[in-house]
């Protein structure tokens, strides 16, 4: 789950990271006062969660003299198709260097990887590609509760010793906060000293509840109710809908339903020794999405047996017409089942999804 | 040997669990049938003393491993203690540690194999269907109906899409050597890369499937290895279709940035002249072709 840059700084702040003095506000009427302390100019920060938010006009600069009028104005924007509910109010800072510090998880290393780099306020993935040696990267033990000296030192270089506190503090926070990616972009120089300008942090989501998250609120309602019954659930654009058992069968069956020339509206997974209700559930949710012509059920009973598969298709009695393969423990009683009530099993998933194009064209 | 045999004594974490104790029964059915020495001991803290269809369960690994042989352990204990039996099992020296359990903290994961590989021991998973040697054994939940013996090394990073798999090679007569499956998340123990390497050692393995998904970039490393070692590799990765940034089910299967989608991985798959399938069901016919 994805923290927004104001949920990010004041994770910073609590671990002791500098930032620019700011204030959070949901209404134009409340960035006057806002930040009282602050003489001179601030910057309207949108908080909506899409990248390049400075350039789609999310990042305005304002004084005492037009504040009011610039809060109206981003608060009446949509960014990206998003609508603007909270504006960070900020002082704005004299820059004389940007820097990029990020922390995140290499796969093939399996360690996590400190980033760093002295030409911050950039895409980054961009600087990445084209001046790979410009971007620092060191990895670091997972054992390790704290950073090592050596590990701080050769991130920082040749950069102001100042930045190696802040390397500590935001490992500290990578690790406390179990984030796969927590990034100050950009860490910058000013006459106040070294300040986190901007931040990102991204938890990882099967540690939301030790993180005392309740809910994961970068889903939509759809999808809310899926996690709810246990599914992965992500919506798509087309009119087949697809439930599958297995991350990896049920995105092989949109592959081959892409393969075919049709389009899938969904992927729901349903997990291992789904039953009936689970799997009833499933139907009704996929059945719900608006575009749906028919349904493909590609079930592999390992653990998940044929028969409730077919009672839970046959439960959930929807208007859709809806094609199953189903293989493996009980296939037979489950046939059976579905046969009693007219509907298509077919023995393959190839031949079932072809089947299902062939409904929707 | 691919991390087991018929001769390994078999330790469940999490035994007295529903998970635990519904594939403790399956294990050692499958056991039974092939005359493999299976299941000897579980634990569950708190639980020692009691049996699980008739295999004592203890407090500790450690306890376990007094009594018994133990060269592998199959963990199904919750992710968000998983870390820690994982930790437990290499500290007690067991050589193989088969991690079922899926949802375990990132964090956990980094920091449990990498404590594991300092102890010499090879995780396979976490967020994996385990491992199968037809006529040998069984370290998980792969459903042995499907599997043949025979030649054929499959490595996975799914579980029912490898169930998929192995049923299409079986009903084309093509058996399997060893069926691992290393697991879907983004952080894993064994590679693909270390699992080709043990088919290559153990010898019976005549041609490798690889089963990828998006995200990562372990099956080009691994197929490169496999080349390397001289082993034919055909391949299929899931998830052509998968939009970026979104989570398919698995933590790994995410496309992050662009890296590691799967058109990207199939091309570069082809490049290495890794006959690749675009539906699992063609891969049969690939690996004819192979061996």
């Amino acid at each position: 789950m994805k923290f927004r840059e104001y949920e990010a700084k004041q994770i910073f702040r609590e671990a002791g990271i500098p930032t620019p003095k700011s204030v959070l506000i949901t209404r134009p009427e409340e960035a006057k006062t806002a930040l009282p302390a602050v003489a001179g100019k601030v910057v309207l920060k949108a908080q909506v969660d899409v990248g390049g938010r400075g350039k789609a006009g999310g990042i305005l600069p304002a004084d005492a003299s037009d504040i009011d009028a610039v809060a109206k104005e981003l608060f009446g924007k949509t960014i990206k198709g998003l609508p603007v509910e909270k504006v960070l109010v900020e002082e704005a800072v004299s820059i004389t260097h940007e820097y990029y510090l990020g922390i995140t998880i290499d796969r093939a290393k399996k360690r996590p990887v400190i980033l760093f780099s002295e030409e911050g306020g950039v895409e980054i993935e961009t600087l990445a590609k084209e001046r790979p040696e410009a971007l620092r990267r060191i990895y670091v033990d997972p054992s390790f509760a704290e950073l090592p000296d050596f590990i701080v030192r050769n991130v920082v270089g040749t950069a102001p010793k100042e930045i190696g506190a802040v390397v500590r503090k935001l490992y500290d926070v990578f690790q406390k906060k179990d984030a796969i990616l927590a990034e100050i972009n950009p860490l910058v120089s000013s006459p106040a000293g070294i300040l986190a300008a901007d931040g990102k942090i991204i938890i990882d989501d099967n540690a939301l509840s030790r993180q005392g998250i309740a809910e994961n609120r970068d889903l939509t309602e759809r999808e809310k109710e899926a996690e709810k019954h246990g599914f992965s659930y992500v919506e798509l654009e087309g009119e087949i809908g697809v439930i599958g058992n297995g991350a990896g069968l049920t995105m092989a069956t949109l592959d081959i339903i892409a393969h075919y020339n049709g389009r899938a509206a969904n992927f729901l997974d349903v997990g291992g020794g789904a039953d009936a209700e689970r799997v009833c559930h499933a139907v009704k949710l996929v059945s719900s999405m608006p575009g749906v012509k028919v349904i493909v059920v590609n079930l592999l009973g390992g653990i998940t047996r044929c028969d409730e598969v077919a009672k839970g298709i046959i439960n959930a009695a929807v208007s859709q017409e809806i094609i199953v393969r189903i293989a493996g423990t009980n296939e037979a009683e489950g046939a059976k089942l579905l046969a009693e009530h007219n509907y298509k099993m077919l023995k393959t998933m190839d031949e079932a999804i072809r089947a299902a194009v062939g409904v929707c064209r | 040997m691919i991390y087991a045999d018929k001769n390994t004594g078999v330790l469940v974490q999490g035994a007295t669990g529903s998970q635990g104790r519904f594939h403790i029964n399956l294990m050692n059915e499958y056991a039974k049938a092939v005359g493999g020495r299976g299941v000897a001991a579980g634990v569950t803290p708190g639980k020692g003393g009691q049996d699980v269809f008739g295999v004592p369960v203890y407090n500790s690994v450690s306890d376990a491993c007094a009594k018994h042989d133990i060269g592998a352990t199959v963990i199904f204990v919750p992710g968000s203690v998983c870390g820690d039996s994982i930790m437990e099992a290499a500290d007690a020296g067991i050589p193989t540690i088969v991690t079922i359990t899926e949802h375990i903290p990132v964090h956990d994961v980094m920091r449990a194999v990498s404590y594991a590989e300092k102890c010499g021991s090879k995780v396979i998973g976490p967020n994996c269907p385990g491992m199968m040697i037809p006529d040998e054994c069984k370290l998980g939940i792969i459903p042995a109906n499907l599997c043949k013996k025979g030649d054929i090394g499959v490595v996975s990073r799914s579980g029912t899409l490898t169930y998929q798999v192995i049923s299409e090679l079986t009903d084309a007569v093509l058996g399997q050597s060893g069926i691992v499956g290393i697991g879907g998340d983004a952080v894993i123990g064994q590679t693909f890369s270390n699992v080709i390497d043990t088919f290559h050692e153990d010898g019976r393995t005549k041609a490798v499937v690889l089963i990828g998904e998006v995200g990562g970039n372990l099956e080009i490393e691994g197929a490169k290895r496999a080349q390397a070692l001289g082993l034919p590799v055909a391949a299929y990765i899931a998830g052509i279709s998968a939009p970026k940034e979104k989570r398919m089910g698995h933590a790994g299967a995410i496309i992050e940035g662009g890296e590691g989608d799967a058109a990207s991985k199939i091309e570069a798959l082809r490049a290495l002249g890794v006959p690749t399938a675009t539906r699992p069901s063609e891969l049969p016919e690939l690996i004819r072709r192979c061996i």
